[in-house]
Parts: C-alpha cells; sequence; structure tokens
C-alpha cells in the first residue's frame, strides 16, 4: 500500500490577508519580497473580508503531471512533492491550465512556471503566517498508521449505498487486529452477512451471532474463559441500538457492573433498521420511522432518545466515548483509548450512525450528515475517562449551527413543525447542560462571583463537584 | 478414598459439580434451587471447586456467559428452575442447536400463576421438547451421581448435547440423605479429557463464523438446515446408548447401579403398573410393596430419562403388563392429562393390542405424593384392568 505525504492545510476562515506568507514565499525562492514571486496567492473575495487562499495540493495523481509533454514535472516518491525541473520545462504552460486549483502559475517576471515545493520541508509560509491559517501535515494520518493493516472483512458484503456500519466495522476491525472474538447480534451488521449465510462468512477472525439479547454476556463468558487460561484475546461487540439500549441492555448492564472486558460498540442508527425501520428506545423526538408513523392523528415519535452512553458512564465503565465516523481522527484516537481501557473493565462506544435508507438521505449525504449532527450539538462528541471520573468534550460546539441545517438534510424530520423543531432544540441544550455538567466546565459548575478572587478554591470544589456529578 | 456425608439433595448435586471440575459456574438465585447456588458459591469460596463464579443478574445471562464460555473451551454448570427457567429459555432454546455440552439441574418447581413457589415438575416438562437431555432423579446420592455422569454424557463425541440433571424441588432439594462422596481421582479418571468445543469454537486459533443464517428459499440453505436438525436427532437418539455406558461404567467403578432409561420394580410377574418420574417413585414402590402383600399383581416403571424418549425401552416394560396408571407432576393443558401420560400413549401404539390407561395428576404447587394417594393410584388401576374406562385425569390432591 502506498502512503499519505505532507502538504499545506489552509484555513481560510483564519486568514486575515495580511500577506506575509507571500512574501515568505518570495522572499525564500528569490531573496526578494515581490508578490509576483509568491507560489501561494491571497484572493479577496468580493464584497467581504475573506480570503481564498491557492496554492499547489501536491496532488496524489497530479493533472500538471499528466499533462507536461516534457516530463519537466513528477511526483517525488519519497517526499510527495511535485516538482518542477527547469532544465525539462518547455514553457509550454499546459500545467497552469491541468491544474484544478491554480496550484502551479506562470510568473511573468521570469518567465516561467512555478509552484510550491514546500521548501524542502522547511515550509517558509507556514512560518510566516502569525494566525494560524496555513499548517504543514500529513493528510493522511489513518492511512499511514492503519493502511497496511488487513481488512478483515471481506468485499462485496451486501450493506446498502453509502452504509456507515460497513465504514464502521472496516475501520474497527484492521486496527483492533485478528486475535479477537467478534460478536454481531441481530442487525444490520449481521444482516449484511458479517456472520455469513448458508455456511459462509464474511469476516476472516471468530465471529458469532449472539442473541439480541445476550452480546455482553456471551462475550464474557468466553473473556473470563481466555483470561483463565492465560490467553489474551480481545472481545468486541458491534450492536445495534436495540441490542444495546432496548432488549439486549439489562446483559450489557449486568457485564458494565461487573466489569467485564471488553469493547462494546453501539451502532447507533436510531431504529431498529434491519426489521424495516422501526422506532426503538434511541430514536430522537419527532422521526419519522414505522412504527412512529407521519399522519394526520400522529407526528412521528413523542420521546426523547434514551442518553444510553451517559447510562454507560453512570456504571463506571472504563472508558465511555460517543464518535461520529465524519470526525475518523476522533474516533481511531477514542479506539486506541478503548483498547487499552478493554483490558481492566468494560470500554463503550456510541457511534452515531446515520442510515440513508432508513432515514430518508441520498447515500452520498453520509459523511455530511454524520458531520452536521455533531456541529448542531445534536451529537455531541465526548469521552469519560473512569480513572480521572471525568467526561471531556473531544470536539467542543462552542456555537452550534442551526439545527434546521441538520433535519433538512434528512428525510424522516421533513414533516417537522415549529413546535417539534423547538422541542429538539430544547433537548439539544438540556443535552449539553447535563454534559457540561459531567465536564466540569460548564457555568453552573462554579459560580464565580461566590468565590471571587479565590482561585484555588475555586479549583478545588470545580473538582469535587464533578466528582458528585452534581 | 471416598466418603460418606449427610446432606441435601441441592449439596449433592453440589458435590457432583466439584467432583467433575468445571472452569465456569454461574448462578442466580431463585427457589428452591437457591441453596444449590449458595453451596456451590461457597465451594469456589472454599477452594473446592476452582471455576471462575459468574455471579450475573439473571437467569438469562447465566446461560449465556455460559454459551460464551463453552464456546472458548470451559466446562460449565449452572443450575435454575422456575420462573429463572422461563427467563432463560431464550439462550436454552438455543443450547442444543449449538450441541454445546452444559450441564444444569433443574430443581424442579410449580409454575405461576398462581403464584407459587413450591416443587412440581411444570418447568421441566413445559421445556422437554427444546433438545436438552432429561433425567430425574430420586434420590441426593442418584443426583451427584448423575451431575457427573451427564458431563461424560454431554461431552460424548457423537452426543455433544446439553443435559438437564432434574430434581424434585422441596422433595429432593431440602430432603436429607446419606451420600457417599467418591475419590476425586477417579472420578477424573472416570470423565477423562474434557470435550466442549471441538465442534464449534469462538477461537482466534481455529477462526469460524459461528451459526451464520442457514436457510431461505433456494440455494443450499434449507438442505443444510435439515442436516443440522438431523443431526441433533442423531445426537439424541445415540444418547440413549450413551446414558445407558456411562451409567454401567459407573456402576462398574462406584458400585452404584442406576437404570439408566426406564427401571422395572416388581415388574416381571405383574398384572398391572404405575409409572412415576422422580422423587415420588419411593412411595410408589412402598405402595406397590404393600398391594403385593394384599395378593394385588402390581408392579411400577419409573421413568429416569424422560430425553431422549426411551421408546424401545419403554415398550419392553409396558409390553409386560396388561393395565397402566401413570402419575404425572405436571399437566398437559392440550391433552388434559399428564405429559407423561400423554407420551406413553405413544408408546403403546406399539404394543400389540390395546390396553387400558389412567392419567394421574399429582403433587402440585408443593403437595406430598403419599403412600395412601398411591394405594387410590394402584386401586384405581386395577378398576381400569377389569375394563372401566377412565377418560378425565384424576388429581390426586383434589380432595387432600
Amino acid at each position: 500500500m502506498g502512503k499519505g505525504y505532507y502538504t499545506i492545510a489552509c484555513y481560510p476562515e483564519k486568514c486575515d490577508g495580511c500577506n506575509d506568507c507571500v512574501k515568505a514565499c518570495a522572499e525564500f525562492h528569490t531573496g526578494t519580497q515581490q508578490p509576483e514571486h509568491s507560489r501561494i496567492k491571497l484572493t479577496k473575495v468580493e464584497e467581504s473580508d475573506a480570503f481564498v487562499i491557492t496554492l499547489c495540493h501536491q496532488c496524489g495523481e497530479p493533472r500538471c503531471v499528466m499533462n507536461c509533454p516534457s516530463g519537466a514535472l513528477s511526483k517525488d516518491v519519497n517526499t510527495g512533492v511535485v516538482q518542477w525541473d527547469e532544465k525539462r520545462c518547455v514553457n509550454c504552460q499546459l500545467c497552469t491550465l491541468a491544474c484544478p486549483y491554480g496550484g502551479i502559475t506562470y510568473n511573468s517576471l521570469s518567465d516561467q512556471v512555478m509552484k510550491c515545493d514546500l521548501c524542502a520541508g522547511d515550509a517558509a509560509c507556514v512560518k510566516a503566517c502569525p494566525r494560524g491559517a496555513l499548517e504543514l501535515k500529513v493528510g493522511a494520518d489513518l492511512f499511514n498508521s492503519w493502511g497496511d493493516l488487513e481488512d478483515l472483512f471481506v468485499p462485496g458484503i451486501s450493506a446498502c449505498l453509502g452504509c456507515n456500519s460497513e465504514l464502521l466495522i472496516r475501520h474497527t476491525l484492521r486496527r483492533v487486529g485478528s486475535n479477537t472474538v467478534v460478536a454481531t447480534p441481530p442487525g444490520c451488521i449481521a444482516g449484511v452477512g458479517s456472520v455469513g449465510v448458508n455456511g459462509l462468512t464474511a469476516t476472516k477472525a471468530p465471529v458469532f451471532h449472539p442473541l439480541l439479547t445476550n452480546t455482553a454476556a456471551m462475550l464474557a463468558g468466553a473473556k473470563r474463559y481466555y483470561n483463565r487460561i492465560g490467553r489474551d484475546v480481545t472481545m468486541l461487540a458491534f450492536a445495534g441500538d436495540g441490542g444495546a439500549a432496548d432488549v439486549g441492555f439489562q446483559s450489557l448492564s449486568g457485564a458494565a457492573e461487573r466489569g467485564e472486558q471488553m469493547i462494546y460498540i453501539c451502532v447507533d442508527n436510531e431504529g431498529y433498521m434491519n426489521t424495516g425501520v422501526q422506532r426503538s428506545s434511541t430514536t430522537p423526538y419527532g422521526a419519522w420511522t414505522s412504527t412512529t408513523p407521519v399522519g394526520t392523528a400522529l407526528r412521528g415519535k413523542t420521546r426523547d432518545a434514551k442518553p444510553l452512553p451517559l447510562l454507560m458512564v453512570m456504571h463506571h465503565c472504563e472508558y465511555v466515548a460517543t464518535a461520529s465516523l465524519a470526525f475518523m481522527e476522533d474516533f481511531y484516537a477514542k479506539l486506541d483509548k478503548a483498547i487499552e481501557a478493554a483490558k481492566k473493565g468494560m470500554a463503550y462506544i456510541h457511534v452515531f450512525s446515520p442510515c440513508p435508507t432508513g432515514w430518508r438521505f441520498h447515500p452520498s449525504k453520509l459523511i455530511e450528515v454524520a458531520r452536521k449532527a455533531v456541529e448542531t450539538n445534536m451529537v455531541p462528541l465526548w469521552e469519560y475517562i473512569n480513572d480521572e471520573g471525568r467526561v471531556y468534550l473531544t470536539y467542543p460546539v462552542d456555537n452550534p449551527v442551526p439545527v434546521e441545517d441538520y433535519l433538512s438534510l434528512v428525510g424522516k424530520y421533513s414533516h417537522l413543525d415549529e413546535e417539534q423543531i423547538a422541542h429538539t432544540r430544547d433537548t439539544i441544550d438540556k443535552q449539553i447542560k447535563i454534559l457540561k455538567s459531567f465536564t466540569g466546565e460548564g457555568p453552573e459548575v462554579v459560580k464565580s462571583e461566590e468565590f471571587a478572587g479565590v482561585s484555588a478554591v475555586k479549583h478545588v470544589s470545580a473538582a469535587a463537584s464533578t466528582q458528585q456529578g452534581h | 478414598m471416598s466418603r460418606t456425608i449427610v446432606c441435601d439433595g441441592n449439596e449433592a448435586a453440589a458435590w457432583g459439580v466439584a467432583l467433575s471440575r468445571p472452569d465456569m459456574v454461574a448462578v442466580y438465585p431463585i427457589t428452591p434451587q437457591s441453596s444449590l447456588a449458595e453451596y456451590i458459591s461457597q465451594f469456589v469460596a472454599d477452594g473446592i471447586i476452582n471455576a471462575d463464579l459468574m455471579d450475573v443478574e439473571g437467569e438469562h445471562s447465566v446461560l449465556s456467559v455460559l454459551h460464551g464460555a463453552c464456546l472458548a473451551g470451559a466446562r460449565t454448570f449452572t443450575a435454575s428452575c422456575g420462573q429463572g427457567l422461563a427467563f432463560m429459555f431464550e439462550p436454552y432454546f438455543r443450547t442444543p442447536p449449538l450441541r454445546l455440552p452444559i450441564v444444569m439441574s433443574i430443581v424442579t418447581r410449580d409454575g405461576i400463576t398462581p403464584q407459587c413457589v413450591w416443587g412440581g415438575q411444570q418447568d421441566a416438562m413445559t421445556v422437554r421438547e427444546v433438545g436438552w437431555v432429561h433425567m430425574y432423579c430420586e434420590t441426593a446420592q442418584e443426583i451427584m451421581d448423575t451431575v457427573v455422569m451427564a458431563y461424560r454424557i454431554a461431552e460424548h463425541r457423537e452426543v455433544m448435547l446439553p443435559v438437564n440433571v432434574n430434581h424434585d424441588g422441596n422433595y429432593l432439594s431440602y430432603c436429607v440423605e446419606k451420600v457417599e462422596i467418591p475419590d476425586q481421582e477417579e472420578v477424573d479418571d472416570f470423565l477423562g479429557e474434557k470435550n466442549t468445543n471441538w465442534h464449534v469454537a469462538l477461537d482466534p486459533d481455529r477462526p469460524m463464523g459461528v451459526d451464520p443464517l442457514t436457510g431461505g428459499a433456494g440455494g443450499p440453505g434449507p438442505a443444510l438446515f435439515v442436516r443440522y436438525r438431523k443431526g441433533q436427532c442423531k445426537g439424541m437418539q445415540t444418547a440413549l446408548r450413551v446414558i445407558t455406558e456411562v451409567h454401567e461404567e459407573w456402576g462398574k467403578r462406584f458400585g452404584r447401579y442406576y437404570a439408566p432409561l426406564v427401571e422395572e420394580y416388581r415388574l416381571d410377574d405383574a398384572e398391572y403398573a404405575i409409572v412415576t418420574i422422580g422423587s415420588m417413585a419411593g412411595a410408589g414402590k412402598d405402595a406397590v410393596d404393600l398391594a403385593r402383600e394384599s395378593g394385588e399383581k402390581v408392579g411400577l416403571i419409573k421413568i429416569k430419562t424422560f430425553r431422549p424418549f426411551p421408546l424401545k425401552v419403554l415398550r419392553q416394560s409396558l409390553s409386560k403388563v396388561k393395565a397402566i396408571g401413570v402419575v404425572d407432576r405436571s399437566v398437559s393443558f392440550g391433552w388434559n392429562s399428564g405429559p407423561v401420560y400423554q407420551e406413553l400413549l405413544s408408546t403403546l401404539y406399539f404394543l400389540d393390542e390395546r390396553i387400558p390407561t389412567v392419567s394421574f395428576i399429582g403433587g402440585l404447587a408443593g403437595a406430598d405424593i403419599t403412600i395412601e394417594h398411591f394405594t387410590r393410584v394402584i386401586e384405581t388401576t386395577a378398576v381400569a384392568l377389569r375394563g372401566k374406562e377412565f377418560a378425565e385425569p384424576i388429581w390426586l390432591n383434589e380432595n387432600d
């Protein structure tokens, strides 16, 4: 497998157009600060304060290289930099037409094309930017770290187009590895053939159908026996919200209370998708499902979702986290912690799993839905570390986008009226308030006027309040 | 060295478990099984049983943790009854087709409703068709011995099925008797190598997909499903032979012989017989002795193994008599009779001639079935022998 390279990431929202990057680039490459020599360009967006940053993306399959008739452009396999060779260049400028990003441009002063070369790995523009709008980074950390590991699911499983679960199981098992017993109770993940059909299996690791009701108990039994005979085997569950929050909750709760060692991933697609989109206890308020239909008398689900991840915190699991696969680095970091925590007790990850089929949105919108839910605070990303007795927001959204931006993406909410949207807004506010009281950062935890000027006391009280969990 | 102790049936079962050296025991208390769960827990605490004690949150998880452990390679035990068995039903139903050699005592109890915590065989009888081997014991000693034998039967390579060792709640669970505990080394030698998951495993060293979807119209599914089902039936039928062999070997090694499938008592010259199951057989035999003293040619047939159903042996026993009275400790609601009675009717089909039968139902909800009750059973069966038909069951404790 290949590898991901360094490139310069741009955050235009941080750019104020100061031009320091442009000057630094010109200076580094020519010794002057003339903007004509700069490989990076800033363009002011008309009638706004925003700027567009233009520079080479160091593409994996560069169009400029493909279009160059003289072999003057090439991709360096060691550094990933798309290099321009002055000696071979015939100055036809086809490359400037081929690049979709404006990353290679004609310099009228030198009468040559020019492009970013990352300054041999020490990009001058990045160092010059005072606002952090530029960052030299590997855009494929996960790929570089885990891309060579084997995908333990075979291709051709029968998941729907745009299935979040398929994305989840491939990434998770690749990371967790094959020294694992995988439980996939009845639901979509079993339904796509993870355990298999008629003697064939889709998983290259020991895998089984528990009952919908007993996933945690069966894994606990197997794990205890492996511990007894001195073998270190990981237990991993991919249970739906039905198998975790509803009919399987007793088994999960019991195993959590006993501190059974496993990674329990709840794949929350907010309903019984595999049986035809019926409601579950994690279906959000107002959502259409086939058992919370929309008609003249009923307008979708009438109750809020059960906050299962918070319930797992109250079980004192070793580790609890929420995740959305639009934030894959966040998920991988949590998976790493879960793998460690599962050596001591239960690690529980609640993965928000939008379902194009059951929620009525186009499969191409999966990641957008998964992202927007987080950006609206519908799905806050957080983790609980039992050793610290504390919750951390891993992607705090202090200025959430309006919840309508999320609801309007998803067909199951298309009928919501103003009152129902207001209820959803309230639920989100309450959810964030509760979470913040767990993090010890919420405004209610310590009223600053009561401790004015006594910061040490403030700190101690905040910690004490956190432990009491409010 | 073997030693003799005095204990009740629940403790005897716990000693049977200890002798069998399980890797995992799972417990959830329910009357009248509770003291068995307590004995096992104490035995683990005292190091008498070196096993993982899974004190889980309910019977459903009790059997589920044992499924996981057994699939990983553990020898396992649990016990339950009544509502606990009902709550356990989902994994219980799944144990035989997974071919997991789990051993479980059912300390039989009558079912609710009406609310009832006392003995009766309604629980075990209700689940008789699920595919577990069911053996019913008569004494505390037989309980201990049968628990050990159950592992040999369950783990037999050609059987690979779960076994219920059933003993009557109240009457055997709390009845104190002399029990001889054999030498551990001799039991180890009798049991041999553990054999729990050669056929199906959750083990990264032998990765496999356990229990894929099977069936669906068209394709190889239904035929594959039939293969599983037929294999299960074959395992059950093989168990009849294995149960017999294991009981014989137990007798040879430890000097205690039990009828493995069906026991005949004073049957050879009998004109008619009463049929019993479980602990009531003791009172039944006493009543037979009394009747014999007054010249009645009556014998007794006791069923030990009810699943798999011992058709051949039972047919042989029944062919010796001209009338039978069957005493059940539970009810078959669909047939307005006792379930043992109803199943014996199927056996009678294989006899050359039709013989009169009477269904008795007694000992429900903890009631005793006394010698007097059995004397009535014998007298009524004698009336049937002389030609009177009994279309309705006779409820022994109805007018107590």
